[in-house]
């Protein structure tokens, strides 16, 4: 027997196993890195910051509180992305629920009533979604951008012509309590929105790493052949996915629209964008199976934080090619960092 | 119940399978017991897996039944199988890498509470199954850090742990090391402690030899023999029973073998293949073979510059092997093993299938010539006998037959000189068959040479002038043809028996 | 070699072809195109005139000139969806590169490079974007759909960048407005429609009549069998998206020589607009299917729709919807009447 045989059965060596060290905890350092850089560079010629201090505590607050919407958004578009699949219409999803809930409150719909009634709405666009996908067999790509217009269309439909947004306008007036969910501080200088996003986060890693969802979404994207054969229904974890996301979907446009104080339907706009690039960042692989929900929820604060960082340095209109050299350069180290750990 | 079959795990009683046209296998009777190795040996085509599909409900018999522990078996499909506790290790390995060993063992047999994963007892007697067939793997590492004969083992664990007492594995160790073959054969043997019976499928004699307590042989879609290992006097008794009678062949000697070394390969080695040279001169029908794991897709693919090897091949002196482009250019065609996913366009139509290798020959500056394209469809329409109502079909639903023959179409335009066919009849029917042998002759005639790639030793012995013999990866022997050629010989040097000491 | 000589038909039934699929869809999607536009004519006030029916093709020029780029792609198997920000960046870059190096301000200074070399410039850069595209498709053999987000993202940032935001359109050169606006032959069209016809032209030959357009189908059909009968899979691709990169560079030029500006925005969204008129085109997916006719009619169709829409003075947030709805009828109908077909 030749000694090239040998090759197929070695475990890899150290050179393998410190990659997937730096895999797996790179992104804490990378985190680090941007908040020390900020923190070094004299800000006090910007207005954005007071104090000049990037760690200052007004900062660090206003920073969490307005990355609510991808915050909630990370983790199940990454678990979604763990099963192979992908949404490209959460963004128009956010738009939408971001009418439905402005349209509810202006109507006098209370509080609870208006929040449960979005997020139903929420999961029913994310499943049909999982109906497009799974049972007319549309490939994802597509299937989710024709729901990315259609949806994009019902909330532009919904707002009056005329107006931009559903808001407080001659009579009508958006209620009070409007604000208090993504704009009061409730706990920590923080808003209800941003610790919601945590604990749906939290709810999520529990899911992912404790659940059937979370592992048959891990089988089914790593090996969907294996996952039918053990028996597993792939097609209802992947429906019940996008119903999840579509959810959190719902939680991001009721974020916005607190935050704006109006249902805006082009608010999420490039959520889509984001997302991708946040799970990227996570470490989340396009051919499924790979990523964890709390290393998206990480890579969403690292990318937050460089974008309003940015533009305490940079005018706002180097936003879009940053974000998108970030995507480029974020998509390319994941692929050739998997592509070594599969050569052993 | 029946005492007399109170060890008897799998009863096989009187299997029959027909295909239009074909008897696949012909009142099959046999008993498998308990805690047994069972090896299963055949040609190809003997039916041996036409034969196992039927048990694991893949298929169904035409006739006959089958009985598990004495009780009536008939599955439906390969679910009621499992159920049934009949598990089958494939050889594209069911694991998923980005898991864990322990939950790859657990998949799809999980406790749950309202869809959370609770602790029980399965962990640990996966655990335990685990450990008694194979310790050395850890039950928490990731899969993906595993190698291949490691994954395997891990199929074989699920089995068992999921119930399963009939593992059936077909040619297992064709990819495996040394090493990794004895540790499978430990693990085999800690499966029969267990109370698990294994049918064993393998060409590699010595394998079957030394690790199976009984044999079947099956030759022709009947079964030959079964018994138990210790009555079989080495591999002549196998090899005999495999054969039967001398397999009949019209090869005639052809006269316009030139001596002209046309293609020489020189030490040609990779992950699968070991030091494998060899000549094919000019006007000369070769063939390749061996069964499966062998190596001759592996090389076929070298010469044609697919795959990479370390090593040299010149074709006229010249140096190839880099790329089918080169490979085409030099005039070297491959009719790959896999017509449907490698070999064939099968949303275009034949007309469009048939120019791709050769496209200076069908256009001028870029631009086709519509008209040449046509005749030249049809003038291998004709010539090939490629039954269809018109150039314009869409090759998916053409037959294998024709199918296989607009591939050839496809290797022919681009004027090669050394012809390729890898499995080059597989799933053909009998007349397509022959219209495809007759082509390779008269190729050959014509001062083209040919490789044939086979397992299948009529088609070899029908059609080659010379033939290479592989096993496991190395050419163990070549021989020439003609009527006196020693059909034992053959398949023992397939079957591992010029190995040296193993 | 068995009869390599290349003779007269032999048998005439043999050429007796029925209708491909590919051309029975093609027909499926102008029989569509036509009946909608009739259909419309119906329910429409002043629709069935020959003014409206030239404009739904003149109206659309940059969309189907990106959809022939587009469509090629797919057929190969891969998307392109970086042309509405290459559009914004070559705009943007001819109207940098051509405005005065001397200006008021930073927005109205350029680079005061003459008029035929800032167009090649602008060009270059558009050429770059494609590069980039083929560059992480082909050798990172990154997803397509994601790598052409981000160049997307990329070009279109670049174009914000260097106009701030904004756009730039002061500070031009006197010629600056000829090719966008030019009529050509003393007819009223302009010079931007005869590019997009003579641009469609030229994509039906190429992929009917020529090796590089077979070559695309073969790939799309089978990347496997394609490599293995010597087709440089990676070269193909990589011209494609290079020539998908030109025409939006083109298209891009043309639109900011019609409106004499350099606009970051422009072209939003119209790489989406080309995607959903190759598939209403009937343009697969998968690859190796489809024809640029096929998606010259989806455009047809798409534009019958949006206009219908407005006619009937419905308000233009409607497009979204009946994209939507339009893409997915086409899907499912194209899947079942293939189906169907080939029972």
């Amino acid at each position: 027997m030749s000694e090239s045989t040998k090759v197929l059965s070695t475990p890899p060596a150290l050179g393998g196993q410190i990659a997937e060290f730096i895999r797996n905890y790179y992104i804490y350092f990378v985190l680090a890195a941007i908040v020390l850089f900020l923190s070094s560079v004299n800000l006090d010629q910007y207005a954005l910051f007071e104090r000049g201090n990037f760690l200052y505590k007004k900062n660090v607050i206003n920073i969490l509180r307005v990355s609510a919407p991808i915050l909630v958004l990370a983790g199940a578009f990454t678990l979604l992305m763990v099963s192979g699949y992908i949404d490209l219409s959460v963004g128009s999803t956010m738009g939408l629920t971001a009418v439905i809930y402005a349209m509810l409150a202006i109507n006098g719909v209370p509080f609870i009533a208006a929040f449960s009634i979005t997020v139903m709405c929420g999961v029913l666009l994310g499943a049909f979604n999982g109906l497009l996908v799974v049972k007319f067999n549309i490939t994802p790509v597509i299937a989710t951008l024709i729901t990315l217009s259609l949806y994009k269309g019902i909330a532009l439909l919904l707002v009056e012509d005329g107006v931009s947004a559903i808001k407080s306008m001659g009579e009508m007036k958006m209620p009070s309590w409007f604000n208090d969910y993504a704009r009061d501080a409730v706990l920590l200088g923080l808003p209800m929105a941003f610790w919601v996003a945590v604990g749906v986060t939290a709810l999520l890693i529990i899911l992912q790493n404790r659940s059937l969802l979370g592992k048959y979404a891990a089988a089914t994207g790593g090996n969907p052949t294996a996952a039918k054969l053990s028996g597993i229904k792939t097609g209802l974890v992947v429906f019940a996915l996008y119903a999840i996301v579509g959810a959190t979907a719902s939680l991001a446009g009721i974020a916005r629209a607190s935050f704006m104080s109006l249902g805006d339907p082009l608010s999420g706009d490039g959520m889509e964008l984001t997302a991708i690039l946040v799970v990227l960042i996570g470490g989340t692989a396009f051919s499924g199976g790979e990523g964890k929900v709390l290393r998206s929820f990480i890579g969403a604060l690292i990318i937050m934080t460089l974008t309003v960082g940015m533009l305490t340095l940079v005018p706002a209109y180097y936003q879009t090619l940053v974000i998108g050299g970030a995507l480029l350069a974020a998509a390319a180290s994941n692929h050739l960092v998997s592509r070594k750990q599969h050569q052993s | 119940m029946n005492t007399h079959n109170s060890t008897s795990v799998l009863s096989i009683e009187g299997l029959v399978k027909d295909y239009p046209g074909v008897r696949a296998v012909n009142n099959v009777s046999f008993s498998i017991e308990r805690s047994t190795v069972h090896c299963l040996i055949g040609e190809n085509g003997a039916g041996k897996s036409t034969l196992v599909k039927m048990i694991t409900g893949a298929i169904q018999p035409t006739q006959g039944a089958m009985k598990v522990n004495g009780k009536p078996y008939t599955p439906n499909g390969t679910q009621s199988a499992r159920e049934s506790g009949i598990a089958t290790l494939f050889q594209e390995l069911h694991v998923v890498d980005e898991l864990t060993v322990l939950e790859n063992l657990t998949l799809g047999m999980e406790q749950s509470r309202f869809g959370f994963l609770i602790k029980s007892d399965l962990e640990q007697r996966v655990i335990d199954t685990l450990a008694t067939i194979e310790p050395a793997i850890n039950p928490y590492a990731r899969v993906s850090t595993l190698g291949v004969a490691q994954k395997q083992i891990i199929e074989i664990a699920r089995a068992a742990s999921s119930g399963a007492n009939v593992i059936i594995m077909d040619e297992p160790t064709a990819a495996l090391s040394e090493r990794e073959v004895e540790r499978l054969f430990t693990v085999i043997h800690r499966l029969q402690e267990q109370q698990v019976t294994v049918i064993y499928i393998s060409h590699k004699l010595d394998e079957i030899l030394s690790l199976g307590d009984r044999v079947t042989v099956m030759r022709d879609g009947q079964h030959i023999a079964t018994k138990p290992m210790a009555d079989i006097n080495g591999r002549e008794e196998l090899i005999d029973m495999m054969i039967g009678r001398s397999i009949l062949h019209d090869y005639t000697p052809r006269s316009t073998i030139s001596d002209q070394v046309f293609l020489s390969a020189e030490n040609l080695s990779n992950h699968r293949l070991n030091k494998v040279s060899f000549t094919i001169n000019k006007g000369e029908i070769v063939g390749f073979y061996g069964l499966v794991g062998a190596g001759k897709t592996e090389i076929a693919r070298a010469i044609f510059g697919a795959d990479m090897v370390s090593g040299s091949i010149k074709l006229n002196g010249q140096e190839v092997g880099n790329s089918p482009r080169e490979a085409i250019t030099a005039g070297i065609a491959l009719v790959p093993e896999e017509r449907r996913t490698q070999g064939l366009f099968t949303n275009l139509t034949i007309r469009e299938n048939i120019p791709v290798m050769n496209l200076p020959r069908m256009s001028d500056f870029g631009i086709f010539r519509q008209r040449d394209e046509l005749n030249a469809a049809l003038d291998y329409v004709e010539k090939l006998s490629i039954a269809t109502s018109s150039i314009e079909k869409h090759t998916e639903k053409l037959s294998g037959g024709n199918q296989q023959k607009v591939v050839i179409a496809k290797c022919l335009f681009s004027q090669a000189k050394l012809l390729l066919l890898d499995e080059p009849t597989r799933g053909v029917d009998v007349g397509a068959k022959k219209e495809i042998y007759d082509l390779v002759k008269e190729l050959a005639n014509q001062g083209n040479s040919v490789a044939v790639f086979s397992t299948e030793l009529e088609e070899i012995l029908g059609v080659c002038d010379r033939i290479f013999l592989l096993y496991d990866g190395s050419l163990v022997s070549e021989i020439t043809n003609g009527s006196d050629v020693d059909t034992n010989f053959i398949l023992n040097a397939a079957t591992g028996g010029l190995q040296e000491a193993v | 070699m068995i009869n390599t000589t290349i003779g007269a038909a032999t048998s005439p039934q043999l050429l007796k072809s029925r209708v491909s699929d590919q051309m029975y869809i093609t027909m499926l999607v102008a029989g569509v195109a036509i009946g909608l536009f009739l259909v419309a004519s119906v329910f429409v006030p002043n629709f069935f005139q020959v003014q409206n029916m030239l404009n739904l093709v003149t109206n659309n020029w940059s969309v189907i000139a990106l959809g022939v780029g587009v469509s090629f792609l797919l057929v190969s198997g891969n998307f392109d969806l970086s042309v509405g920000g290459i559009v914004a960046l070559s705009g943007v870059l001819s109207v940098w590169f051509a405005q005065a190096a001397v200006g008021g301000s930073t927005l109205s200074t350029g680079l005061g490079l003459p008029y035929w070399l800032a167009i090649v410039g602008a060009l270059l850069g558009a050429l770059t974007i494609g590069g980039l595209n083929a560059l992480f498709v082909v050798k990172f053999k990154i997803p397509s759909i994601i790598v052409t987000l981000g160049t997307m993202m990329v070009a279109r940032g670049i174009a914000q960048v260097i106009t701030e935001g904004s756009q730039r359109n002061t500070n031009l050169p006197a010629e600056f407005g000829y090719l966008g606006n030019l009529k050509v032959f003393g007819t009223s069209m302009q010079f931007p429609v005869l590019f997009m016809l003579l641009l469609l032209a030229a994509a039906i030959f190429i992929e009917r009549k020529t090796v590089f357009g077979r070559i695309t189908y073969w790939i799309g059909a089978n990347p496997e069998a394609a490599k293995l009968s010597g087709i440089n899979n990676a070269k193909h691709i990589t011209y494609l998206y290079l020539f998908s990169a030109l025409v939006a560079g083109i298209v891009g030029v043309l639109l900011s020589s019609e409106f004499k500006s350099g606009f970051s925005n422009r072209g939003l969204l119209m790489e989406f607009d080309a995607l959903v008129i190759a598939l209403l085109g009937g343009i697969a997916i998968a690859g190796g299917f489809g024809s640029v006719i096929g998606m010259f009619f989806g455009a047809i169709i798409l534009a019958v729709v949006t206009s219908a829409a407005t006619g009937l003075t419905l308000s233009p947030d409607w497009q979204f919807i009946l994209k939507a709805v339009a893409v997915f009828l086409a899907i499912t109908a194209q899947t079942w009447a293939l189906a169907l077909r080939n029972k």
